[in-house]
């Protein structure tokens, strides 16, 4: 992300203008708005120094004094209107627009964003891009615009304010004009200085809220207090002061040659030599007291005219390199496709020669780069997450689903959802290729609790239910919660199983246990009908006593469903029908706990180990 | 979840109170005191400037302007128009360079210097404050926001002091000047004040406009959370969750169009009346006065000349524009105030944790718990009930119990994180108030259920103290004890390798398991006296967990070793068990005889040992 590429003139036009086109589409009324607001607000200033020329011309030229009132009656309309419209625009009318922009761009995003491949999340390069994207859709579209808006405005003032210079005097203009082609050129290498600056002092920053978020965060307060890791944080924190200090005396000594030398010595040189040409004019009376009024004006409000414009358009650069990313995140076609074929009641599951790599390949700018890999938890790094798997599970199996750490197991779930496709193989839904069906109607087959489960900031009822509550679902909600052993807790809310979750937004929301959001994930199983129930290490939040609690819930609660069990405790695994023994992504033992206990393998040996410091009582 | 509470928190209180007077002064003279201590230079040169920039910019603007004009009219010489031109010219050039340099060169370098040295002393206090603290909304609110503010906001107290300053110069040059042309003038200049009624309402209605979009903006930003977030990525494509947030998210838009309607058009009226007001009457009807004054009464009858005409419609402007923002740097330094409220009470806060004036016995010693109760600040029970025993030196002890029990809560009173709400805690037979904090903590090593990763290198992550020579030796063979050395050795860098990508981006991601196993090298590395364990080994899987164990035993033979375990397997290899519920001891002994007194703990491990050996064991139940 911070590689920042050479861009092409070319593509800082064309993806620019592909953002304003996407902006007049979505919201056309902003889109013109702003361009009107620009070109209005661009003769402001012109109209002001035209209005002090004239006022000032009629008092030295001893005009009637009902001309110059004329003229400021002019002005005091000029006024009312204009501000009227101001206060309207950018109070009421502008925010609204902005927001509304906003709502259909996340729209488009986030729709998109739930197609992406699961994969896509893994890849930290591209998730890094699409998070930026993300967080950027925020202001940028809004900034291209309103940057473009206040282009015109600058270019507008400007044409017009050397306009009314060159009616007062030429070489006053022609002096200024020379002036300001310095004053661009010299915006130009400071922006480019300064983005030098702020790209080497990036990982600084970085640094420093990593140190800052250290000490505020509640998590790493225990750790600072029990042992001298503190020291080594403001050491590092000293240290990065002194870096940040070195690149602050480099680039200080730049922008003082730049700015403070050539840039504002150019200015004041130039201002003071105006006014002394323009003393020999009035001196000589070719320039009237309003005309060297206006030209001192002018002068100034050109210079900070070409300054403000010149950052504008540098920022043109800036926005084109993320609508860049925001484009091909857009474009980006997920590798998971949809299938066609209308889901049947479930039969059977099967594997045949499954093997998975996390490696992924589809999109050549986001080529997998072996070192920035990171595997999913507790995965391991091993390449081939699972080698050549074959098993095949029926309806109203129970399956238990066992391996070290890294063996594979909650990839195999993810490949069984559909969240991933497999590299080499076939998955087969009664006997026809999961690919055939469509994933949204396949993945509704299937309830599974994640070891990493989530509870959303909404009402219990909508948690349980994921989203589709309606008030005759009540019953099934609670019949889920029942199940699951929430019950207890639920009697002590108010609001029941419409109190809302989390303090996310809702002051009055409830934060639960980690184990008690648990239970909810749970009950999300039980609360619909779901053929086939995967739980990833459903108890690892519990104690002993409610671990046991909960498998004979779970138990109960699936008859004649398939099941299937994740675990690393073998305990768990003896309720199983049937056990698949993993290990460092191959399937090396399955059958019952006493068919595996007799082959004396792998699982007997892990089971073994286990079991061995109960059996020494 | 902890994180969700206090972001809440935050916005909570949003509201903000407002400070008196006195205390509005005094914070921000404390914050003009934090950046006279980091620099005094600093604070003198930068406040100093604006007296030139003010002067310089009255005099090479509006006043010049006069000069030439009024100078011409009266057919003053050239030459002495000139004269004084390129004089203030020459004055401006050099001044400015000057100022430049400081600005560009010396002024970025100071605020950085100050900027750290309130930075670090806040980090002192933090790791000084008791933990408590944390678990105190209200302090921990304080806290944050000292923390997320200090950096910047005693600059900006400078910042907006600096500007006052060069306003009142310019506003006092111009008001001058406008006197001596015109006492009347003045009227006009201070007509801005009579629209600080309008603009205390545009205030308000901004205010309201603000707070009563800052629920809509969270609904929002939390409907992009769920979208983009790994962690939410499985789920959203699961349920039809998305459904759902999509149309919050559409709910969001209309309900901030009500809030724009109701407040916004309240804040565009009050806005239109002053500026209208501000431009209009002030600015035009000066003009029109002066205009008149010039060519009806004329110069010659009292009246004012052409440049004094010229000058009127400059300063007028300056004047109302200087006055309309003087009223601006005092809502900054009330808002200043605010915040540096936080700074000050977070920095004159006295922990309650003290340590004494003794040493620590660095070799150990017996460690007896008296009677102790604890309860956590705001809780309604007490979390530990009347807790007796004795830890011997070179005794193991198991701390086993249901979740919830008051395990964790005892080691960190242990470690004196807490202090007991009743009883004590004997070390080598004085009470462990009266050693130092440093030397009594340094007795200890211990890994957390929720042990945390530094973004530092593997080796700081193992030694959590600043490396001395030979070191290296040390790390690795803790590494390899306690089984992360594998990993550990295919890092490029070894063990300078940094962990997390936090702000590197050749930084190493460990998983769950391999980070645990990498914090208990911690305890191999240090040879305190005692080791305190929580769940050292919930994310392992059983055979990682058993080598992890054994060399536990063996590596911390003749140390003292608590450890926390819900597998009771462990428990075994303990000299005692102490079995906890609701905050009390329910069972202490060795496990045989626990087992043989057939309690609790018994009952506890014959459910969990069921498992494993079938029937035998579940008939003696």
């Amino acid at each position: 992300m911070n590689k920042k590429p050479k861009q092409k003139i070319t593509s800082i036009f064309r993806n620019n203008f592909i953002m304003l086109r996407k902006i007049a589409v979505y919201t056309p009324e902003y889109f013109l708005l702003m361009i009107a607001e620009g070109i209005i607000w661009g003769f402001i200033n012109s109209a002001v120094a035209v209005f002090n020329y004239n006022l000032l011309d009629a008092v030295d030229g001893g005009a009637d004094f009902i001309y110059a009132v004329k003229i400021i009656a002019i002005m005091a309309v000029f006024y009312i209107l204009a501000y009227a419209f101001d206060k309207w625009y950018w109070i009421i009318k502008n925010p609204l627009m902005r927001e509304k922009l906003h709502l259909k761009m996340y729209k488009e995003l986030f729709v998109k964003a739930r197609s992406l491949d699961l994969s896509c999340f893994d890849d930290p390069e591209f998730y890094n891009d699409f998070v930026w994207a993300m967080n950027e859709s925020d202001t940028r579209a809004i900034e291209v615009l309103e940057d473009t808006g206040k282009l015109i405005n600058r270019v507008v003032a400007s044409f017009t304010l050397f306009g009314i210079l060159l009616t007062v005097d030429p070489i006053i203009a022609a002096i200024l004009l020379a002036s300001s082609c310095i004053t661009i050129a010299c915006n130009f290498w400071g922006n480019k200085i300064n983005f030098e600056h702020s790209k080497a002092n990036n990982p600084l920053f970085r640094k420093k809220n990593y140190i800052n978020r250290v000490y505020h965060l509640a998590d790493y307060a225990k750790e600072l207090r029990i042992n001298h890791a503190d020291e080594l944080l403001m050491k590092q924190y000293d240290d990065n002061t002194e870096e940040f200090i070195s690149y602050d005396k480099k680039y200080g000594k730049k922008y003082f040659m730049l700015y403070g030398v050539v840039w504002n010595m150019m200015g004041d040189v130039t201002f003071f030599a105006l006014i002394l040409y323009m003393i020999s004019m009035l001196d000589k009376g070719t320039l009237t007291v309003g005309g060297f009024a206006a030209s001192t004006a002018v002068v100034w409000n050109v210079r900070w005219m070409l300054t403000d414009m010149i950052e504008r358009i540098t920022k043109y650069a800036k926005h084109s390199l993320y609508i860049e990313k925001y484009n091909e995140f857009v474009r980006f076609e997920a590798k998971i496709k949809d299938g066609i074929r209308e889901i049947p009641d479930f039969e059977s599951l099967e594997f045949k020669n499954v093997s998975f790599s996390y490696k992924f390949d589809s999109h050549p700018k986001y080529q997998f780069h072996e070192k920035d890999y990171v595997p999913p938890k507790g995965e391991g790094d091993n390449k081939d997450a699972l080698k050549n798997i074959n098993l095949s599970i029926r309806a109203g199996d129970k399956i238990a689903i066992v391996g070290y750490n890294g063996a594979g197991k909650t990839t195999l779930i993810k490949l069984i959802m559909r969240l991933y496709d497999p590299t080499e193989g076939e998955i087969l839904y009664n006997g026809v290729n999961i690919k055939e069906y469509e994933p949204e109607a396949y993945r509704q087959k299937i309830g599974t609790v994640f070891q990493d489960f989530k509870i959303f900031a909404t009402s219990i009822a909508e948690n349980v239910m994921n989203g589709t509550y309606n008030d005759k679902d009540e019953k099934t909600v609670l019949d889920a919660l029942e199940a699951s052993d929430f019950t207890d807790k639920l009697k002590t809310l108010d609001e029941g199983i419409h109190t809302h979750l989390t303090r996310e937004f809702n002051d009055k929301g409830t934060n639960l246990s980690g184990g008690e959001a648990q239970k909810i994930a749970i009950s999300r199983v039980f609360a619909k009908d779901y053929p086939i129930v995967i739980m990833d290490e459903p108890s690892s939040a519990l104690d002993p006593m409610a671990e046991y609690n909960l498998n004979q819930a779970i138990l109960h609660n699936t008859e004649g469903k398939t099941v299937i069990f994740i675990s690393h405790r073998l305990s768990t695994t003896r309720i199983a029908d049937k056990i698949y023994m993993f290990d460092t992504g191959c399937l090396i033992e399955e059958g019952s706990h006493a068919e595996l206990l007799k082959m004396n393998g792998k699982y007997a040996e892990m089971f073994s180990l286990q079991s061995k410091k109960y059996q020494a009582s | 979840m902890g994180k969700e509470k206090r972001e809440i928190k935050k916005d909570k209180k949003e509201k903000k109170k407002k400070l008196p007077i006195k205390r509005t002064i005094s914070n921000n003279l404390f914050a003009l005191k934090m950046i006279w201590n980091a620099s005094p230079i600093y604070l003198v040169v930068y406040i100093g400037s604006s007296f030139v920039y003010g002067i310089l910019g009255f005099l090479s603007e509006t006043y010049l302007l006069r000069r030439i004009v009024n100078g011409i009219d009266a057919g003053e010489d050239i030459v002495s128009i000139v004269r004084y031109v390129v004089t203030l010219a020459l004055i401006c050039i050099g001044a400015y360079l000057v100022l430049s340099w400081f600005f560009n060169v010396v002024s970025p370098i100071k605020s950085r210097r100050v900027g750290a040295y309130v930075e670090k002393m806040l980090f002192r206090k933090a790791s000084e404050v008791e933990l408590a603290c944390y678990e105190t909304p209200s302090f921990y609110d304080k806290y944050v926001k000292a923390m997320d503010e200090a950096y910047d906001r005693m600059l900006k107290v400078m910042y907006t002091l600096d500007g006052l300053v060069s306003r009142i110069i310019a506003l006092t040059a111009n008001s001058i000047l406008l006197f001596s042309i015109d006492p009347l003038l003045i009227v006009f200049g201070l007509f801005p004040l009579l629209l600080g009624f309008f603009r205390r309402l545009e205030h308000l209605a901004h205010h309201a406009l603000e707070s009563e979009k800052k629920p809509i903006k969270r609904r929002a930003e939390y409907v992009k959370r769920t979208f983009y977030l790994g962690e939410y990525a499985k789920e959203m494509r699961i349920g039809g969750m998305y459904q759902n947030m999509l149309r919050d998210l559409a709910d969001t838009y209309e309900e901030y169009k009500k809030v724009i309607k109701k407040n916004g058009t309240r804040k565009a009226i009050y806005g239109y009346v002053q500026r209208v007001g501000l431009d209009v009457v002030t600015i035009l009807g000066a003009t029109l006065y002066s205009v008149w004054s010039t060519m009806c009464v004329g110069k010659a009858n009292g009246g004012m000349s052409v440049g004094d005409c010229l000058v009127v419609l400059g300063s007028i402007g300056t004047i109302s524009y200087c006055l309309n923002n003087l009223m601006l740097a005092f809502t900054e330094f009330g808002e200043h105030a605010l915040f540096l409220d936080d700074v000050r009470f977070f920095l004159d806060y006295e922990s309650t944790i003290v340590g004494g004036d003794k040493t620590a016995p660095a070799d150990g010693g017996d460690i007896e718990v008296r009677n102790l109760n604890f309860r956590y600040e705001g809780s309604e029970q007490d979390t530990l009930k009347d807790i007796n025993f004795v830890l011997h030196k070179g005794e193991r002890i198991a701390l086993v119990g249901s979740n919830g029990s008051g395990k964790t809560t005892l080691v960190k009173l242990l470690l004196r994180l807490y202090d007991p709400t009743e009883g004590e805690i004997l070390f080598n037979n004085k009470n462990i108030k009266e050693y130092s904090l440093n030397s009594y903590r340094d007795c200890f090593s211990t890994v957390f259920q929720d042990f945390k990763m530094f973004s530092m290198s593997v080796k700081d992550n193992v030694l959590l103290r600043p490396a001395r020579e030979g070191d290296d030796e040390l790390v690795k063979n803790a590494l390899v004890e306690s089984g992360a050395a594998e990993r550990v050795e295919r890092f490029d860098n070894g063990l300078d390798t940094i962990l997390t990508r936090e702000f590197d981006d050749k930084g190493e991601n460990l998983s769950i398991g391999e980070q645990q196993k990498l914090s208990l090298a911690r305890v191999f590395a240090d040879y305190s006296p005692v080791v305190l364990l929580d769940e050292p080994s919930s994310a392992l899987d059983p055979i990682a967990e058993y080598t992890m164990f054994e060399n536990m035993m063996r590596a911390t033979n003749g140390r003292s070793v608590v450890f926390i375990s819900h597998r009771l397997s462990s428990a075994v290899l303990a000299d005692r068990v102490i079995l906890m519920e609701d905050g009390r001891i329910a069972e202490c002994g060795t496990h045989e005889e626990l087992m043989k007194k057939n309690g609790k703990y018994a009952a506890m491990f014959n459910r969990q040992a069921e498992n494993y050996l079938g029937n035998e064991v579940s008939a003696n139940e």
